[in-house]
């Protein structure tokens, strides 16, 4: 009878140590998980409405670029990023917002006027001026922007 | 399964042998002063696990040494609990290590045959205390500033030797990127590797020769 006892005893202790042990390693292991992967699981930061400039800036039916500098932040580390919109309108009073982005590569197309084409110089892609892809590579058509007009200023949603 | 996969490590590498040699050793009757040194070593575990992942964030340069802390603290997912534990571990480390030495030399637990334990020992306070001094600068807050612009002057107090040890410690004349920068490189390669081989030593003494027992009045 002593003898189970005293064998039940030292089981039941070495159960609970190694309960206890593993309770503390779980304590330890899942925020250090948590901790490691943390930063990988965050979401961009929330697109915002982007203030642009004035609507009078605008010229009728000629995209205009607008350049804006918006502040992201990576880590602790806050950086300025410069962006650029062009922005058509044919009537003045509805706004298309458009990337300068390439869709094919990632250059910055550039508004040829005598041509009436968007040119990219990376691998010679047109545009059209709605956008659209008129020649060379590019999968899709010019990304666009969803854009509100609020006090006679043009703003983007973007981030 | 377990028991076929571990009769065939051990026919391989003795792992029983060993660890009936530490977990299953004879031990004197104690009481619970005796546990301090495993309280002690459980907090090295727990310095050494949070400290390496503090480093997964911070950046040991003037210029991100404060806002990659306060960028751990109240951004990363549990950043807040990794540095708390760290710091309060920190804290708690000086403290039980100076109880179980309180309590070794109150049982007299230093003398023959353990006196190597015992030197061992002394030093690992020292490395502790020197964690504590050269992690107390990382977060590079006023308070650190301080508080190791004031510390490091000690070592300038020695006449002659004085300021060319003071120069030594902060490189260069006042705090600055490289005093960070060495303190950071002691701070996690040069004392936890000492600490590490001093515990391997420390824990070999002890488990070789055994614990004392508690001192009888009569003796």
């Amino acid at each position: 009878m002593e003898e189970e006892t005293k064998t039940s005893r030292r089981s039941f202790l070495s159960l609970a140590t190694w309960a206890i042990g593993g309770l503390i390693s779980a304590g330890m292991g899942i925020p250090a998980i948590a901790y490691i992967i943390g930063p990988a699981l965050k979401r961009a930061e929330a697109e915002e409405w982007i203030r642009l400039g004035s609507v009078a800036k605008v010229e009728l039916n000629a995209p205009t670029l607008f350049k804006v500098k918006i502040e992201r932040q990576t880590g602790w580390i806050v950086n300025e990023t410069d962006l650029s919109f062009y922005v058509l309108t044919e009537n003045g009073r509805d706004f298309v917002a458009m990337s300068n982005i390439c869709t094919h590569l990632g250059c910055r197309v550039r508004w040829i006027a005598d041509q009436e084409q968007f040119f990219c110089p990376c691998h010679n892609a047109a545009f059209s001026k709605d956008g659209s892809v008129a020649a060379g590579p590019p999968p899709r058509p010019l990304d666009r922007y969803q854009v509100k007009v609020e006090d006679e200023q043009l703003y983007v949603l973007g981030g | 399964m377990s028991t076929r996969l571990g009769n065939w490590l051990d026919e391989r590498v003795a792992w029983r042998q060993v660890w009936s040699a530490i977990f299953l050793r004879q031990v004197p009757k104690t009481n619970w002063l005796y546990t301090l040194g495993s309280a002690s070593l459980f907090l090295a575990i727990n310095q050494i696990v949070t400290g390496i992942l503090l480093t997964i964030y911070y950046v040991p340069t003037p210029d991100h040494a404060y806002d990659s802390v306060q960028y751990i603290t109240t951004q990363v997912t549990m950043g807040w609990l990794i540095r708390g534990l760290h710091h309060w571990g920190a804290s708690a480390m000086v403290v039980v290590v100076g109880l179980h030495m309180l309590r070794v030399i109150f049982h007299g637990a230093y003398k023959f045959p353990r006196e190597v334990t015992w030197f061992t020992g002394v030093f690992l306070l020292l490395i502790v205390i020197a964690f504590g001094f050269s992690g107390y600068l990382l977060p590079w807050d006023q308070k650190a500033y301080w508080a190791t612009t004031v510390g490091t002057s000690i070592a300038g107090t020695p006449p002659l030797i004085g300021d060319v040890v003071l120069r030594i410690v902060r490189g260069g004349e006042e705090l600055s990127a490289i005093t960070l920068a060495r303190f950071f490189g002691v701070h996690v390669w040069v004392l936890p590797i000492t600490l590490l081989i001093l515990i391997g030593v420390h824990l070999y003494l002890v488990i070789r020769i055994g614990i004392s027992a508690v001192p009888k009045r009569e003796e």
